[in-house]
């Protein structure tokens, strides 16, 4: 009989409670809100939640002093996302190890950006993820852009994007000229790492049971969270779930677990929509020809190839 | 079996002591404090303290958990997620090290996390330099940490138990690290007296926060974005008050001190040969005890000098200080840090000092001695400092407030 954490099978099956409620005031839309819903309602009320600056910082409890979350919630710096993790786990660790707190199951989420996990949180989140304190994820909400300070490019940022401080203009033309970083393949490339995934908010279920499966999984863990952002993508605000389904259709999402060194594709599109579906409902790409909008989908179909191949030796293989 | 039973011996409880570097001493302070999670990540000169204590637990001679950060920022943002989640911490660093994990430190302290490190003082880049300057400790002033300042080994591991129970009191609740000048403390062995465990028991209580990261205490919300219009300056008074507090729970906890460990320490300034004292030497650190050897010889040759050795930068004892040169002609400043163009191109202890005497009715006149770049001041430096102060008392006019006695060359 498996011993794996109960999963949720049908949405009959999600929690009614929330930990993640009223209080906030994200954009309408907002694809990383949703997201911090469904983590919470897996996750469940023994959990302490840390926020690296960033949108669901600013967003969530500005001006107010209103809070949304039902659970322990603490601020960190920008770059400080492993560390505080770490920090966390450390304390409860000794405190319950040394008798000072009682003995308990206790789960750590760091909710980090693209900017704070990809760009100036990168070495803290890979010193974290070195270390074996159980029931502590690493959530990358990648919204693909510094959004709340008003759309920068980070490392997550995709080929071909307008962003403020990558603009399409008349001589570079493209925008956002670098090639987004595969956070989830770096997390994997720590020895003995428990869980690493990468997710979206669709299908909702699968997320929510990578992030059960996460937590139980005995060690640090990390899911990438493809994040549809209303503001920085430029699409009106009621398509957010739309456009992570589009992401996924059209394989520019691969939705991926890899457990106890075991690589899975949870989602083979078949056949795979063309990517400008996806990509021509975006404002931010709304500069890129159809030859460009081409060549990325033959990039995408050359790089599913790899995805395959991976998925029958159940072991990664670069797709590049 | 023997007809004649052992008697069993008579034991004296005296003290014991031990020939420890200022590193190991602090790794004792730490271990006596029962700490539970320590941070850290080299960088010299107080890499000695981890080493000892990294030592010691992979010994087994005290439990904690102990991180090795991938830089001094996550290193200072893992104890201060540590204590707010109720652990008793350990942090420290040196120099440019220490200035990489500022915004960390920054955070700790307008946060009001009582993390407690030790700073082991050093010249800071560029150039790499292994020499001992105060610029990385005291760039750290406006960061609501509270500093105090060991002359001997003795006096960081005291330090450090009594910053334990300062930070971690409900009054001050604020972080609080010891500065070791850099390897004329940190590498240097002299006899020390470590209490006993019982003693620092008695004197330490457990560290309670008044409220914790943790589900047990409920859904707490810490550091959430704030509208300036609604606790903007209230949130920075609570800190202003907290280092107002901290001024009598100093003196709470040295008087403590002494009576569980049975060592005296004056709290905020140590001062020697000042009842009938013209002029002064002031300083703080490890450099103390050359300063006094000197003053010593000076005295002997009938010079009406003192010395002021202040052992807290923040809270800044300013009232104490104007106390204890009231009556004083002149006054040199002996300091390890730099501030470029500041006014009169004088150095951050002297801008301090300054401060605090300009409230005095009779100020004393002041000069600053910079001793920069790491190179060692010897007893010929200070006793020219004090011959100059000697003749600043005496009326001479200096062109400058600042020299800078261990430089070759004009000294513009």
């Amino acid at each position: 009989m498996s011993s794996g954490p109960s999963l949720i099978r049908s949405v009959k099956e999600i929690p009614p409670i929330d930990y993640y409620t009223s209080g906030h005031r994200t954009c309408a839309g907002c694809g990383a809100a949703l997201i911090y819903r469904l983590v919470t309602k897996a996750a469940g009320p023994n959990t302490i939640l840390i926020g690296p600056t960033g949108c669901m910082y600013v967003a969530n409890s500005h001006q107010f002093l209103t809070s949304p979350y039902a659970v322990p919630w603490y601020h960190t710096q920008l770059g400080a996302g492993g560390a505080a993790g770490i920090g966390i786990a450390a304390a409860l660790r000794a405190l319950m190890v040394k008798g000072k707190r009682k003995p308990e199951d206790i789960n750590i989420i760091v909710f980090g950006g693209d900017g704070g996990f990809a760009d100036i949180g990168f070495s803290g989140l890979s010193m974290a993820l070195t270390y074996d304190y159980p029931r502590l994820l690493y959530l990358l909400y990648d919204n693909e852009s510094y959004a709340n300070t008003g759309i920068q490019a980070s490392s997550t940022t995709p080929w071909g994007a307008t962003t403020t401080f990558t603009p399409s203009g008349k001589v570079k033309r493209i925008g956002n000229e670098r090639y987004k970083k595969n956070m989830a393949l770096l997390a994997a490339a720590h020895p003995k790492i428990k869980y690493v995934a990468t997710a979206t908010i669709y299908p909702p279920l699968d997320l929510m049971n990578k992030v059960i499966k996460a937590l139980n999984s005995g060690g640090p863990s990390f899911i990438h969270v493809l994040t549809p952002c209303p503001k920085g993508w430029f699409y009106a605000p009621h398509e957010t779930y739309e456009l992570a389904r589009l992401a996924v259709e059209t394989g520019m999402w691969v939705l991926w677990e890899y457990s106890e060194g075991k690589f899975k594709l949870n989602y083979k599109p078949r056949p795979r929509k063309h990517v400008k579906e996806y990509l021509r409902r975006q404002g931010r790409f709304a500069h890129l020809t159809d030859e460009e909008i081409d060549m990325i989908d033959k990039m995408v179909e050359e790089e599913w190839k790899y995805w395959l191949e991976s998925d029958k030796l159940g072991k990664i293989i670069l797709p590049w | 079996m023997s007809a004649v039973r052992p008697v069993p011996p008579i034991t004296i409880e005296k003290p014991v002591a031990k020939v420890w570097t200022g590193a190991r001493a602090i790794a004792e302070a730490v271990k006596l404090a029962d700490v539970d999670v320590i941070a850290a990540y080299p960088i010299r000169p107080y890499t000695g303290i981890m080493n000892a204590i990294a030592a010691m637990i992979a010994d087994g001679e005290f439990q904690a958990e102990i991180i090795v950060a991938d830089s001094e920022h996550s290193q200072f943002e893992v104890v201060k997620h540590a204590a707010a989640t109720g652990a008793r911490v350990f942090v420290g660093s040196s120099g440019v090290g220490l200035m990489y994990a500022y915004e960390a430190m920054l955070v700790t302290g307008l946060g009001s996390v009582p993390v407690v490190g030790v700073v082991g003082t050093r010249a800071l880049d560029d150039p790499g330099n292994f020499g001992m300057e105060w610029t990385d400790a005291f760039t750290t002033r406006y960061f609501g940490w509270l500093i105090s300042w060991p002359r001997d080994v003795q006096e960081a591991l005291d330090m450090v138990l009594v910053a334990y129970r300062v930070a971690e009191d409900h009054r001050v609740l604020q972080p609080h690290f010891v500065a070791l000048d850099g390897a004329a403390l940190t590498h240097v062995a002299m006899p020390v007296y470590p209490p006993t465990k019982k003693q620092v028991t008695e004197f330490l209580p457990p560290y309670r926060p008044p409220y914790r990261i943790d589900p047990m205490d409920g859904p707490v919300t810490k550091a959430q974005h704030i509208a300036p219009s609604l606790i903007g300056p209230e949130q920075r008074k609570r800190i202003d008050v907290a280092m107002l507090k901290a001024k009598e729970v100093i003196i709470e906890a040295w008087k403590d001190y002494a009576r569980y460990v049975g060592r005296e320490y004056p709290p905020f300034i140590e001062t020697k040969w000042m009842d009938d004292a013209e002029i002064a030497l002031l300083s703080m650190g490890a450099y103390m005890k050359d300063i006094e050897l000197v003053v010593s010889k000076l005295r002997e040759k009938g010079l009406k000098i003192g010395t002021v050795r202040l052992r807290y930068l923040r809270p800044f004892p300013a009232e104490e200080l104007v106390k204890v040169l009231s009556g004083v002609k002149a006054v040199g400043v002996i300091e390890f840090g730099f501030s470029f163009g500041s006014p009169y191109r004088t150095g951050p202890l002297y801008h301090e000092v300054a401060t605090a005497l300009y409230e005095a009715d009779e100020r004393p006149k002041l000069l600053d001695f910079l001793f920069l770049g790491g190179r060692e001041p010897k007893p010929e430096h200070f006793i020219k400092a004090a011959e100059m102060v000697n003749e600043l008392a005496k009326g001479k006019t200096f062109e400058k407030k600042a020299y800078w006695l261990t430089l070759r060359g004009e000294d513009i």
